[in-house]
């Protein structure tokens, strides 16, 4: 089956390459791209059952055998993170068919959105410290190419901030490589899990901050998160919502990986540090927030703020909180995607995201107000909605911990959260239209569609917490023990002297 | 399933009912209020058709597994105390749902209106049906989001929404101050079970966290009954319609934390922080309430104020704790039910018909609204604590459980003072008098908005000749679930000549001075308190405006526009965070002798380092892309050096054309100099950074160098690159064999980048594109509010 | 630029340059080159030429547009990879056919050399399409 384990990325990448060669016509590559994210999310739908069933699955690519070729490691957290890649190649792959101008087009936005795919599956799935490298660049480019499609000045501006800050998380994560290689001589995760033990801890605690930062600029946390705030409110609709949604998870995977996997040999150091980082990040962004009266600005800086409950999840690093940060992370790409989605109809409405000049929108267009009710909702914490689980689970783990503090500071955040919420809520659907303002018609229906799809899943997962809390679950216990991990890459033998000192 | 009864069923075929309204309402049309009720009507009847069982003690509990991995149920448990607050819930609810059909009729909004308020009632249920903590909290939530949108349902209206916005944010505030409680509560009892931990009260009064549950908890209940200081947003929550006043705001949800109080009494209770928390909030709750009910002239606001005075009492009564007062709470809860709800409609429903809610503007209504008036009587008598009504009976019951706290019990008589007042207001002061002074021409209510209060205000009535009716059935048993213990109370009108009695009059001898010195005291207070605001109302609004300040502060000093601020700030965390990391536990262990290196190195070594120091140094930018091209070539020759011949000539190449590409750029931008863009501290800074990083990096590469090095995976690509992958260039093997998947991923990035470069040089500087769909507008805007992020 | 000398100069070196690029992407396998090396010398011959004829020559002269070399290069590089998948193995695991030419000489054709030629392709592709773009404008 191991071809299936690099389906998610050898699919998009393949289509990429072929919509590259399909420059210039536009319908074939309208059908192509969107067909093709069906197939996608199909293929990963069955990787991760096929993972829940039979366990970790592995692929060596041309056939050379770990250490020594590149690894795709499938476990439930790998697998959950393709899935939900997935499924937001899908919201965003129809949205855009009515969102994405034929300019941007024929500028090759759709073998650039295949691309970003393909880099983003490569991040979760690759199993090689180097090879996720080279996935994070992939990502890298693609993204900012699709920032800066269409050429509008914000977006230069914007775009350069992201390009300019993400390259330094790319030297920090290269510098840290070169010297992680240069200690253990292998870039295989699993084989690493096996050697860095043995290394000297200090030296190991200091490379561990290196990819912190690396990651933590990815992730856009407390103090690296410029570059989100200065970017994402600048590109169409289709494009925000895939990059709110999967860009800062790609880096709150890795950080999750690496810190479970390679960096837990002084967790009261390392962990605790990423616990402080994680209360800023949801103070910070909280507060940008709070300050921000343009619906793609507030959205954007509460992407910030709920990373830090997903770092507070890995930072507590027990069973129960790992739990809680991958449920969180499922939730909440579903719900800041469809935000940002619903966004997208809302301009189209009203023709802007400024607070001010929004209205009237509960009168014209209760189902948009639902639609939008129901994600921000979630995202406000309220029950029984998704983000009231994830939070529990994060705030229930840090009191089984005695965690106090950042209890307070989880609780107090989601106050803030729904006064943003309540406040996009009154200004845009509540408050009667300002003057001078015009509605226009009904958006095309295909906008709805994944809106309605995307909030579908919101109230699943919010009443049926069940099975995702059991996958979440699966994935926790594997992330707590890589024994599994480690047998899965390199067989018993290797699985057999994790955490043996020589 | 003991018992196999189906509570649960009941609460989500309300939400089924509630979710299925806004249709029923297209086709009942009129109606709609009339069908509506049945639902209501029939949980009653079935609530009913239980008690007896519960009369005898028994508890009717159901439990179905909903999120088992988190010990999360929905487990339902109908007692003594449920049963009466279920009652009180669908009987009310009952007259509402009929009343607002004749209050909002015509409305356009009332499919959704219908919607909401029906959605509340079934998670109100919830609440006080719920068996399980994290259950009771999602209801307790969703009670909060439905008052919410009912609060602002006349949502074009600015001060329908200030005030829904403040009601949701003090509620859900409180509620996440409790859910942290109920955290701890589980925490220490093991279990989220609400019956569970009701079973060893001693583990959880003696744990050492029991005051931060106490006070936990107590704020999530004190926030939703709208205890001092958080009493401000029910007053305003008055911006809601009439029917939800007098639902949500009066009878139901503000009851939910004198509900949760109660029903955790067994478990919190009778400890000295318990009793001066619940007095001291109660009664400061009845003080503040008294006090600025003297300001009001609005019927509802002066109904919301007496409301606050009853919560504030049923809260100090939980307080003390004693079986006579919890009995007086039980009794004088449903007695506040069956007045206080008949009174808000009956202001409703003069609203309705005379157009207005100022009670100085109002006269003679009773000859054009005789029901109307008489239900107003009625309740109000009942209200005003005057014999032969239940809320006669209660206040005496009040009195009695109170003799023991004679402070307390003052207050009490003080604030009933005031309710006598606000009845006179509301209920006497509009209706009497020959003259008809109103607004607009007064009429009758119609039916199906005098039919339920005046069905309600009878209600006190029988049950004030006939306390019995409901003494042993429902009374005696929701009292013992709150002491944890049976104490049988009998319920009298008449008990002869007593203290209590001799404190009713007294406490209606100074309601009928308050009546009459009413005006002159009013008209003096209003004059004087304009434009001020009264404490926790001014320090919810400082509050919110201190965190817009603060947020907009932080943000501007975070999220600057300047590229270069965010530069340092990433790059001067980065060393940081691992330069003391390395200083304080990196225990680094390095060997700086060295083999003495050949005399070429250094030449190269010598070139590289001038090339930087050129290009820092470099005025133009030409000058300083040319010396990062040779720095780039002595990089090369470090390659070759060290036998990697694939590397120097890719090396070479990549930074020949990356010379020539940048050139052309270079040309095509007008001249300036590199200087202009930053001044002395901003280089001292970005130096600084610099060469802490360079010395960082430098320090953890000969900390790792001095590490024997494991060449296991070099030993393997030399081993295998022919044999096995036919090739003896290994670099090249390692590149479209061994790890061709990385090139795969580099030769797209090349690819995207062509994209992007063709994109942006095509299409950049000066033609903008006029796409009217997805452009302009923003654009405009972003213009307007001065760029930036 | 109208340098006679140059023109002259120029043509001949194409040739060769281009020739010699493609010796190295074919002989990387052994010695050092490949897909990568090679490509950054067509691209650097193909740049000379558009400096001395203008880039509309050049992109006359090359007949297809570089944009849709990247394309293909790619496009070749991932079918590479899916040979070894019609042979029921991991993706891009080598694949090798070794042609005897007779009197000892034999041509190694293999999926790896695909993969490669789709490095060179994306390699010149980009850079050309980066050099037309800024002498477009």
């Amino acid at each position: 089956m191991s071809w299936l384990v690099g389906a998610p990325v050898i699919l998009p990448l393949a289509v990429a390459a072929l919509l590259f060669v399909l420059q210039g016509r536009r319908e074939a590559q309208r059908v192509i791209s969107t067909a093709s994210t069906a197939l996608l999310v199909t293929l990963s739908a069955i990787l991760l059952y096929r993972v829940s069933e039979g366990g970790i699955l592995v692929a060596q690519f041309g056939e050379w055998r770990a250490p020594f070729g590149i690894s795709f490691v499938a476990d439930h957290l790998s697998a959950i993170m393709v899935v939900i890649t997935g499924v937001m190649a899908v919201a965003t792959a129809v949205y855009a068919l009515r969102d994405i101008d034929p300019d941007r087009e024929a500028l090759g936005y759709h073998p650039l959105f295949q691309v970003l795919l393909a880099g983003i599956n490569g991040a979760f799935l690759t199993g090689d410290l180097f090879n996720m490298y080279v996935w994070f660049e992939v990502l890298l480019i693609a993204s900012f190419v699709l920032l800066t499609l269409g050429n509008r000045r914000e977006q230069l501006e914007g775009g350069i901030k992201y390009v300019a800050v993400n390259l330094v998380s790319s030297l920090v994560f290269l510098g840290a490589i070169g010297l992680v290689y240069g200690v253990t001589g292998t870039l295989n995760m699993a084989d690493l899990a096996i050697r860095l033990p043995q290394a000297p801890g200090g030296l190991v605690s200091v490379i561990a901050m290196l990819f912190m930062v690396a990651f933590g600029i990815k992730a856009a946390l407390f103090p690296l998160f410029f570059w989100l705030p200065a970017s994402y409110h600048t590109p169409p609709q289709a494009i925000a919502a895939i990059f709110a949604g999967m860009l800062t998870k790609v880096g709150v995977y890795a950080l999750i990986r690496v810190f479970t996997l390679l960096f837990v040999h002084d967790v009261a150091y390392t962990h605790t540090i990423l616990l402080w980082i994680a209360g800023f990040t949801m103070v910070t962004g909280v507060l940008g927030a709070a300050a921000q009266n343009d619906f793609r600005k507030i959205l954007s800086f509460h992407i910030i703020s709920q990373i830090g409950y997903m770092i507070m999840g890995l930072a507590l690093y027990t069973p129960l909180a790992l739990l809680g940060a991958v449920f969180y992370i499922v939730h909440h790409i579903i719900v800041k995607a469809n935000l940002f989605l619903v966004a997208g109809i809302v301009r189209r409405y009203a023709g802007s995201f400024d607070l001010d000049r929004l209205g009237g929108l509960y009168r014209r267009a209760p189902f948009l107000s639902v639609l939008f009710l129901v994600p921000a909702f979630s995202l406000a914490g309220f029950p029984p909605l998704s983000g009231f689980w994830a939070k529990l689970v994060v705030v229930l783990a840090a009191a089984d911990v005695g965690a106090w503090p950042i209890v307070a500071v989880a609780l107090v955040v989601g106050l803030l959260t729904i006064y943003s919420m309540t406040k996009i809520w009154q200004a845009a659907f509540w408050s009667p239209l300002p003057d001078g303002v015009e509605l226009a018609p009904r958006p095309s229906g295909l906008l709805y569609a994944p809106v309605i799809g995307l909030a579908l899943l919101t109230l699943a997962i919010g009443f049926w917490s069940g099975p995702f809390l059991a996958v979440a679950e699966a994935a926790a216990t594997e992330l707590m023990d890589p024994t599994a991990y480690v047998r899965a890459v390199l067989g018993d033998a290797a699985a057999a002297t994790i955490g043996r000192t020589p | 399933m003991p018992g196999g009864d189906r509570v649960l069923i009941a609460v989500l075929l309300a939400f089924g009912v509630a979710l299925a309204a806004p249709v029923i309402v297209r086709v009942a049309g009129d109606r709609s209020g009339w069908v509506l009720a049945l639902l209501p009507a029939g949980i009653t009847a079935y609530l009913l058709s239980h008690g007896s069982r519960v009369a005898a003690g028994e508890s009717i509990v159901e439990r179905v597994a909903w999120v088992s991995a988190l010990d999360i149920h929905l487990s339902m448990r109908l007692d003594g105390l449920s049963l009466v607050f279920a009652l009180m819930i669908a009987g009310i609810g009952t007259a509402i749902v009929i009343y607002a059909g004749g209050y909002l009729r015509g409305d356009r909004q009332l499919p959704r209106f219908y919607l909401l308020l029906l959605a509340f009632m079934a998670a109100m249920l919830g609440v006080v049906l719920s068996d399980n903590l994290i259950s009771l909290f999602v209801f307790w939530e969703l009670t909060s989001i439905t008052s919410y949108f009912l609060v602002g349902y006349k949502h074009e209206d600015e001060t329908s929404r200030k005030s829904a916005l403040q009601a949701l944010l003090v509620t859900a505030g409180g509620g996440l101050a409790m859910l942290a409680g109920f955290l701890i509560l589980g925490l220490v009892g093991g279990t989220f079970e609400i019956s569970e931990l009701l079973s060893d009260p001693e583990a959880i009064r003696g744990h050492e966290a029991y005051l931060a549950i106490l006070l936990l908890v107590g704020l999530g209940a004190l926030t939703k009954s709208a205890q001092w200081p958080f009493h401000f947003w029910l007053p305003n929550a008055m911006a809601a319609p009439t029917p939800v006043s007098a639902y949500l705001h009066s009878a139901t949800m503000v009851k939910a934390g004198v509900y949760l109080l109660a029903r955790l009494s067994p478990a919190l209770g009778g400890t000295p922080a318990w009793f001066w928390l619940l007095t001291l909030a109660g009664a400061a709750t009845m003080l503040a309430a008294g006090s600025l009910a003297l300001l009001q002239r609005d019927s509802k606001r002066l109904l919301a104020y007496s409301t606050l005075i009853a919560l504030g009492t049923l809260v100090m009564l939980i307080g003390v704790g004693t079986p006579g007062a919890i009995s007086a709470m039980i009794v004088f809860l449903v007695g506040h039910a069956l007045y206080k709800a008949p009174l808000f409609m009956v202001a409703g429903s003069v609203d309705h018909e005379a157009g207005s809610r100022d009670v100085t503007a109002l006269r003679g209504l009773g000859r054009v609204m005789p029901i109307t008036w008489i239900t107003a009587l009625v309740a109000g008598l009942s209200a005003g604590g005057l014999p032969p009504l239940f809320g006669f009976v209660a206040k005496e019951l009040a009195y009695e459980g109170l003799f023991e706290n004679p402070l307390l019990l003052g207050a009490l008589i003080a604030a009933s003072a005031v309710m006598v007042l606000i009845v006179y207001l509301v209920a006497w002061r509009p209706f009497a008098g020959r003259e008809i002074h109103a607004p607009s021409a007064p009429h009758e209510a119609p039916l199906s908005m005098w039919l339920g209060p005046a069905l309600l205000a009878a209600g006190g009535a029988v049950l004030g000749f006939a306390p019995w009716l409901i003494g042993d059935s429902l009374m005696v048993p929701a009292a013992a679930a709150v002491l944890g213990e049976l104490h049988p109370f009998r319920l009298y009108l008449w008990h002869g000549f007593t203290l209590a009695l001799g404190l009713s009059a007294v406490t209606v001898a100074l309601g009928v001075v308050l009546v009459w010195r009413w005006r002159p005291v009013h008209d003096a207070l209003r004059s004087r308190t304009l434009g001020w605001t009264f404490g926790p109302v001014g320090g919810y609004d400082a509050l919110m405006a201190g965190l817009v300040r603060f947020a907009a502060w932080q943000t501007r000093v975070l999220q600057s526009d300047d590229l270069r601020h965010h530069m340092t700030i990433i790059l001067g965390f980065t060393v940081a965070l691992t330069g003391l990391t390395a200083t304080f536990r990196g225990e680094l262990a390095f060997d700086l002798r060295h083999e003495a290196g050949y005399f070429y190195e250094y030449i190269v070594l010598v070139l590289v380092g001038a090339a930087a120091i050129s290009a820092l140094r470099a005025h133009s930018r030409l000058v300083a892309i040319t010396s990062l091209g040779v720095a780039g070539f002595g990089i090369a020759i470090v390659f070759v050096f060290f036998a990697a011949p694939d590397l120097a000539i890719t090396q070479f190449l990549v930074e020949t054309l990356i010379v020539i590409i940048v050139a052309l750029v270079l040309i095509r931008l007008p001249r300036g100099s590199l200087r202009e863009t930053s001044n002395g501290s901003v280089r001292a800074i970005a130096g600084t950074i610099a060469v802490a990083g360079g010395a960082l990096f430098t320090v953890l590469t000969l900390a790792v160098t001095a590490l024997p090095f494991d060449a296991s995976l070099t030993t393997f690509f030399e081993a295998e690159s022919y044999p096995a992958a036919q090739g003896r260039n290994i670099v090249n093997v390692i590149l479209v064999d061994f790890r061709a998947i990385d090139t795969l991923g580099e030769i797209t990035v090349l690819a995207v980048a062509a994209s992007g470069a063709y994109a942006l040089l095509r299409r950049s500087f000066g033609r903008r594109r006029d796409d009217v769909d997805t452009e302009d507008r923003s654009d405009r805007v972003h213009v307007e509010r001065g760029g930036g992020a | 630029m109208n340098s006679l000398i140059l023109r002259s100069a120029t043509q001949l070196l194409l040739t060769i340059l281009l020739l010699f690029s493609f010796f190295l992407m074919l002989r990387g396998h052994d010695l050092p080159g490949g897909g990568f090396i090679g490509g950054l010398v067509a691209a650097a011959a193909v740049a000379l030429y558009a400096i001395a004829f203008g880039y509309r020559a050049a992109q006359a002269m090359l007949r297809i547009s570089p944009r849709a070399l990247v394309g293909w290069g790619l496009l070749a590089a991932v079918a590479s990879g899916f040979l070894a998948l019609l042979q029921g193995q991991a993706f891009l695991t080598g694949q090798w056919w070794i042609v005897e030419l007779g009197g000892g000489a034999e041509l190694k054709l293999s999926s790896p050399l695909l993969f490669d030629i789709g490095v060179y392709l994306v390699v010149v592709g980009t850079i050309l399409t980066m050099l037309f773009a800024l002498e477009e404008r």
